[in-house]
């Protein structure tokens, strides 16, 4: 079952799900709209590797917003801070946003019960295409889970910003 | 509604969901961890043809992993053998290869009910990347359907390599035009 809009706001009043800064015009009817914040992060080498390390530039976006390139990936990040311990949070481009071309998740729309913090955005760009901070760019729906619920406890938990693959720190799970 | 990592170790110890193998260490909180088999496959050609069977190459990656080229597809698989009768099973990357440009599918994320196999997975990427063989490369839910259910006997769940598109196949069925 998927939360309405009026029911992701009430459960925003009684702190069953965090949306931080909450403003009750970001509410559709069954999703709240995340606005775009004003970092964007960006890997340093083109060939990358998910054994190793990548390092990231960060580029601070004035007003005038950024291009975003095809040929790559780019962080981004949303203003709110956005996580439930009730409910599994789903995100989704905002549909004027995809009929640009612009993915902002890369088959990951999937967060865990009881992660806390700034989504980070997964920007694919199928041709250049300009956006601005604080543009309405993806849309967060609840679910809601079925059985015992084991909280969010990894790597990710408490994100402000851009935040790059931890992949490499991960041990492999099988030789 | 969407089960839990426990709800889905449950299920896995009834037997209404099949995961196999199955590790505790897999388990997220509202997902279970899948991992890339050893071959895949891609085409030599650029240009596809949906009516026409393609020639695929099959690949395998190697222990020091294999650069995935941006603007070609690769056809990948599950090590792990996945499929419900009760539980719709949606496959999805992760995260953290998201965050590094890696599509594990192309907008087919949804399984049927009562497809038991190995899942080919399609990969894409936006800039060259090292993948591994046995990396733990995504994560499947499952959700609980409304309605009576007809389980699945399509032909892709005959499959378990890493299987090429069957749109030729669609596409010679007859078709019928309602005018």
């Amino acid at each position: 079952m998927i939360l309405t809009g009026l029911a992701i706001a009430s459960q925003v009043v009684t702190n069953r799900i965090d949306l931080d800064p909450f403003d009750p015009a970001q509410v559709n009817p069954n999703s709240y709209d995340l606005r775009l914040g004003d970092t964007l992060g960006l890997y340093e080498s083109h060939e990358l590797d998910t054994a190793r390390d990548n390092p990231m530039r960060y580029e601070q976006m004035g007003p005038e917003g950024a291009v975003l390139e095809p040929g790559r990936i780019t962080l981004g990040h949303s203003v709110e801070v956005v996580g439930s311990d009730h409910y599994v949070p789903i995100i989704r481009a905002k549909s004027s946003v995809a009929r640009l071309g612009l993915f902002v998740h890369v088959t990951a729309d999937l967060i865990d019960i009881g992660s806390h913090g700034q989504v980070t955005f997964q920007f694919h760009a199928v041709q250049p295409v300009h956006v601005y901070p604080g543009m309405l760019v993806a849309q967060v729906t609840f679910w809601v889970p079925r059985g015992a619920i084991t909280l969010y406890d990894g790597k990710y938990q408490g994100s402000r910003g851009p935040v790059g693959s931890q992949i490499a720190s991960e041990k492999p799970s099988r030789d | 509604m969407i089960l839990t990592g426990n709800a889905i170790a449950h299920e896995v110890q009834v037997g209404n969901i099949v995961i196999e193998p199955f590790e505790s260490a897999g388990i997220n909180p509202n997902s279970y961890n899948y991992h890339l088999g050893s071959v895949v496959k891609t085409s030599p050609h650029l240009g596809l043809d949906a009516t026409h069977p393609e020639e695929w190459i099959c690949t395998e990656i190697p222990s020091a992993g294999l650069v995935f080229e941006p603007n070609r597809v690769y056809l990948g698989t599950t090590i792990e053998r996945i499929g419900s009768d009760k539980f719709v099973p949606s496959l999805i990357g992760r995260s953290s290869l998201g965050r590094l440009g890696v599509f594990l599918q192309i907008s087919a994320d949804l399984g049927n009910l009562g497809a038991f196999h190995n899942w080919t997975l399609e990969i894409v990427v936006t800039q060259p990347i090292r993948l591994y063989a046995g990396m733990r490369c995504g994560q499947v839910t499952f959700w609980q359907p409304e309605g009576d259910i007809a389980l699945y006997d399509g032909v892709m769940a005959r499959h378990s390599d890493a299987h090429e598109s069957i749109a030729s196949a669609i596409f010679q069925q007859p078709v019928e035009i309602i005018s």
